[in-house]
């Protein structure tokens, strides 16, 4: 087992969430444009559209408050956070205690908390909506999410991200045990409401009365909805890169003996982050073959299709326990 | 391959299985159900051709053989084709709401961990988890049955529980004498095709499903 | 000879199944029905004489005991007694329209087809047999159940059909289970034959057996018609034709039964008689008591039959609840008196039936008046149900009663008692009800067909007198069927 991670490690990790985040959405919709037997934007296209936006000046609405201007950074800032907690090139407890996998999902819940206080804030109708349905799916997804990490955490005795990954090893698919497929398939089910994408939510349109998440952001404009949107991005790729360190930790452990990133070597930094790339990818190909095979559920019937995971999760945990 | 690894193997089946058993508790439409019984075939199918290389037993390579052809292929083909027949597309909400069809579920699941956990040496007898994933599959079979007023759905149920059974006959550490399996397949086989005739009688002379007449009471 | 006839036996339903596709005069199909039941009845009674003398025979997946011997003797005298009478219930049948003539022969071919299966269920030693027999009589009595093809017959037997069959879904768990423990006992036996675990029974480990006791019970219970599985018996009972409601209350509930049996004995060798006791009391109990409300308030003569087989059943595995040689004894005694009487019982309401073209007993009324022979016959059915001296019944009850109070369940014996009461009232409200009075408007008044008379006083003979006096030859094989249960 190797050791800690370097603060240094951290924090470089954490940027490159934030950096590759839009590239994700990118390759996301590039896919699904390509399965729909369309050309699509390119793989830049997040990029450029944040580029855009942070170039323009802000519009408000005349009810909002003054906290309405702090909310996107503020959602930034605890998605950001959250990056922090995911173990992206190594495996292996931060020398720093900065938190665990409980941390991150409070950090997610606390942006979606204040994405929904943004958008009730602003007055819009479609803003208070999308809120309101936003926040009848969370309840269903953040225990679900809690009891995946218990069923885990129960056999490493921690619920540190790094740690789990490192407990787990470079183990493939045939050391799993029973509970850990039950596991992966309950983060499977949740994965498109966590991310906001059907069959839960439609990141595509602002015009359906069935939207969620972007019925939140109809009230945000230039660098604020910029914010959002980078904070989004960003709340993707550490569900995803939370998903694989949770279940697919292959390669994280072997890019380093000791603790430090110099001790890694570049070789091992690089192999890391392919590796890290690799499972990302595989992640974005399922996102983008759920959404492009199935159609967006009525609202009513999320909770029955929310269900499926939450079951999942809860025999995982049983499983666990008896 | 070391017994430890044939548990394991089981073990894993049976989450998949249990899995699959989640997806017909919640399927909407009929045809999800099927497919999901159908997948749930095939996995049993898989765990029998692991304990026959596990145990060198041929006579599970059969079983394994003729479930896969059976109720992973043939049987849901033929339910596919009923369901075309009768031509409804329509879904039925089950008699209590899905979601509190899936609680009951996870408590049965847990009841069944919890009971055959209290048995003791039985690891002896039936290799690793198969027990209480058998009796779960089984009474989840039957709670699919009681919840759901349409045909198909209770026959899926009904495939379910038979899956679950089965399941638990292949780990029972000497396997099930092959003569006991062919017949019990035989008359499942039977049941179903009579079933599928009376559905399709009703549907031709009173347009109603069978599973859905009350006419009959007190 | 013995092991010879083990496998002739199965054999003689099934040829004659297979002969009515000869033939579609329906007198030679008859003819063909009756013969058949004959043979059967005749074989039977030698293999009765053979293992008489001999002891047990065995051959193969075949076993012949004393057990096994009560319940195929009541199984070829019900099935004579059905082919009988159904000479002249066809030809009625057919005269208003209830059988088409083209269905005939394949009705006739079902009915021999489900009394072969029920036969192997009775001679299976093997227990994966005895289930995969089980399940066959469930496949081909359901197309008897629906046989009329209207609605309500079809919903009755999709009823019936997923009902048992789920049902007896958990019969193969428990029986998986049974073999698994026993297959897991060390030098243990790798067959399901139910003569070899019973040798090594005591061995076995009592919590698997426990489980798998309990499946068992619950899957052939609900075969049985044991509360609360019993759903689908009052609707097939009375659905059915007339001869298939005789043959599923008399024969088919008890070939369940026999099953139930195989099971306990397994199960009290290796959990003690205390734990099998308990669970049959619980069903047997649950089974009178719910039973008892829908026997008051029946309208359909048919299925208040069908809700008094629920009773009795109920009644029979009370008396293996209370267990030893009385209680066993009075539990055997019992499968065969209401085997007989509640055959006889649906040959009377059938003829009452065909006279007014009605199940309502509302409007059944005066049958003395119009049938006056079948009417005589339906009230000795009846009072014997209903458990009066001095039919068969009654002794069979009061040994169950005897049984309950030697081994001191006083809370059982209350409620049963109790219940027992009020279903004897029901019962004769109901026919008295439908004997006297006067006659409605709905009845035909012709002479009475000899057939259906003729059957029905074969059974009446047998029921008075098993109620008067047990025959040697009878006792003798119920003590030694009981030395096979209680050991």
């Amino acid at each position: 087992m190797s050791g800690e991670r370097s603060f240094a490690l951290v924090l470089l990790e954490m940027t490159l969430l934030v950096l590759f985040g839009p590239l994700v959405t990118g390759t996301i919709q590039k896919l699904k444009a390509r399965l729909q037997s369309r050309q699509g934007a390119g793989f830049l296209q997040p990029y450029r559209d944040l580029a855009k936006l942070f170039r323009k000046s802000t519009v408000q609405a005349d009810t909002a408050s003054g906290l309405f201007r702090a909310i996107p950074v503020l959602v930034l800032a605890a998605t950001v956070t959250a990056g922090a907690l995911v173990p992206v090139v190594r495996a292996g407890t931060p020398a720093v205690p900065i938190g665990d996998a409980l941390m991150l999902l409070g950090l997610l819940a606390l942006a979606r908390f204040l994405t929904a206080v943004g958008a009730l804030d602003a007055g819009g109708a479609f803003g208070g909506m999308g809120a309101s349905r936003e926040m009848t799916i969370a309840p269903l997804v953040e225990p679900v999410l809690m009891m995946v990490v218990f069923s885990t955490a129960l056999v490493a005795g921690t619920t540190e991200l790094g740690a789990l990954a490192a407990h787990r090893g470079t183990s493939w698919i045939f050391a799993w045990h029973a509970a850990d497929f039950l596991g992966v398939t309950a983060m499977l089910v949740l994965l498109p409401a966590e991310t906001g994408r059907i069959p839960v939510d439609n990141p595509d349109t602002h015009l359906e009365l069935t939207m969620l998440h972007e019925g939140m952001l109809l009230e945000h404009s230039g660098p604020g909805l910029g914010c959002m949107l980078l904070a989004s991005h960003t709340r993707q790729i550490v569900t995803l890169g939370f998903v694989s360190a949770l279940f697919f930790p292959i390669a994280v452990n072997d890019a380093g003996a000791d603790g430090s990133l110099v001790g890694a070597g570049a070789g091992g930094f690089v192999l890391g982050l392919a590796a890290f790339a690799v499972k990302i990818l595989v992640l974005a190909i399922y996102l983008a073959l759920v959404e492009s095979s199935y159609a967006k559920l009525r609202l009513f019937r999320v909770p029955q299709y929310l269900a499926i995971g939450f079951v999942c999760a809860l025999t995982a945990l049983a499983l666990r326990i008896l | 391959m070391s017994t430890e690894t044939v548990y394991t193997i089981v073990d894993d089946l049976g989450a998949l299985l249990l899995f699959t058993m989640i997806l017909i508790l919640a399927a909407g439409q009929i045809y999800r159900a099927i497919y999901a019984v159908a997948a749930q075939s095939f996995l049993i199918a898989v765990a029998g051709a692991v304990l026959a290389m596990a145990t060198g037993n041929t006579d599970l390579w059969v079983i394994a053989g003729i479930t896969l052809a059976v109720k992973a292929i043939s049987l849901p083909w033929v339910l596919h084709w009923v369901v075309r027949k009768m031509n409804v597309r329509r879904e039925v909400e089950p008699v209590i709401p899905v979601a509190l069809t899936l609680a009951f579920a996870v408590m049965v699941v847990v009841m069944a961990f919890h009971l055959s956990g209290s048995l003791g040496p039985v690891r002896q007898a039936i290799t690793g988890n198969a027990l209480p994933v058998g009796i779960a599959l089984t009474l989840l079979g039957v709670l699919v049955m009681a919840t759901r007023k349409t045909a198909m759905h209770q026959m899926v149920g009904l495939f379910a529980s038979e899956n679950g059974i089965f399941f638990t006959a292949m780990a029972v550490t000497k396997g099930m004498p092959l003569i006991i399996e062919i017949g019990v397949i035989l008359d499942v086989i039977l049941a179903v095709l009579v079933m599928a005739i009376m559905v399709l009688r009703v549907r031709s002379t009173v347009d109603a499903d069978i599973a859905g007449l009350d006419r009959l009471r007190g | 000879m013995a092991e010879t006839l083990l496998w002739v036996i199965p054999l003689v339903p099934t040829v004659t199944a297979l002969l009515m596709f000869t033939t579609r005069d329906r007198r030679i199909l008859s003819a063909i029905d009756v013969g058949g039941s004959t043979i059967l009845a005749v074989l039977a009674l030698v293999l009765a004489r053979e293992v008489r003398v001999g002891g047990p025979r065995a051959l193969g997946i075949f076993r012949i005991d004393d057990l096994g011997l009560v319940f195929l003797l009541l199984l070829v005298v019900l099935t004579l007694a059905v082919s009988i009478y159904t000479v002249g219930w066809l030809k009625q049948a057919l005269a208003v329209g209830n059988m088409k003539a083209e269905s005939v022969r394949s009705y006739f071919a079902l009915v021999h087809a489900f009394v072969a299966t029920m036969v192997v269920t009775v001679l299976a030693d093997n227990l994966g047999v005895l289930w995969i027999a089980m399940e066959g009589t469930t496949i081909t009595s359901a197309m008897l159940v629906g046989y009329h093809g209207h609605q309500h017959g079809l919903e009755a037997a999709w009823k019936y059909i997923i009902v048992t069959t789920i049902g007896i879904s958990f019969g193969l768990f428990g029986t998986v289970l049974v073999y698994a423990a026993a297959a897991a006992v060390p030098g243990g036996v790798a067959a399901m034959s139910w003569s070899a675990i019973m040798k090594v029974a005591p061995g076995l480990d009592p919590s698997i057996v426990r489980i798998g006791f309990i499946f068992v019970m619950v899957g052939y219970g609900t075969k049985a018609g044991l509360a609360p599985m019993h759903l689908w018996l009052p609707d097939a009972h009375s659905q059915a034709p007339t001869p298939v409601s005789a043959l599923l209350s008399g024969v088919l509930i008890k070939c369940a039964l026999l099953g139930i049996i195989r099971f306990q004995t397994i199960a009290a060798a290796a959990c003690g008689p205390a734990f099998t006791s308990m669970v049959l009391v619980v069903f047997g109990l649950t089974s009178v008591v719910v039973a008892t409300p829908f026997i008051l308030a029946q309208r359909d003569v048919k299925r208040l039959l069908g809700y008094h087989s629920v009773e009795h059943v109920g009644i029979v595995v009370l008396g293996l609840g209370f267990g030893g040689p009385v209680g066993t004894y009075g539990a055997l005694l019992h499968v065969v008196n209401h085997g007989v009487t509640k055959a006889l019982a649906f040959f009377g309401a059938g003829t009452a039936i065909a006279r007014y073209g009605t199940r309502d007993m509302r409007v059944i009324r005066g049958l003395f008046a119009v049938a006056p022979i079948g009417a005589t016959f339906l009230m000795l059915a009846a009072l014997s149900l209903a458990g009066v001296p001095p039919f068969s019944i009654f002794v069979s009850e009061l040994l169950v009663l005897r049984a309950g109070i030697g081994h001191g369940h006083w809370l059982a014996i209350g409620i049963f008692l109790t219940m027992v009461a009020v279903i004897f009232a029901g019962i004769l409200h109901h026919v008295g009800a439908m004997a006297f009075g006067r006659p409605t408007a709905a009845a035909t008044r012709e002479p009475e067909a000899w057939s259906p008379l003729l059957a029905m006083l074969l059974l009446a003979a047998i029921m008075i007198l098993l109620g008067i006096t047990i025959p040697a030859s009878v006792d003798g094989l119920l003590r030694r069927a009981t030395g096979v249960i209680v050991g």
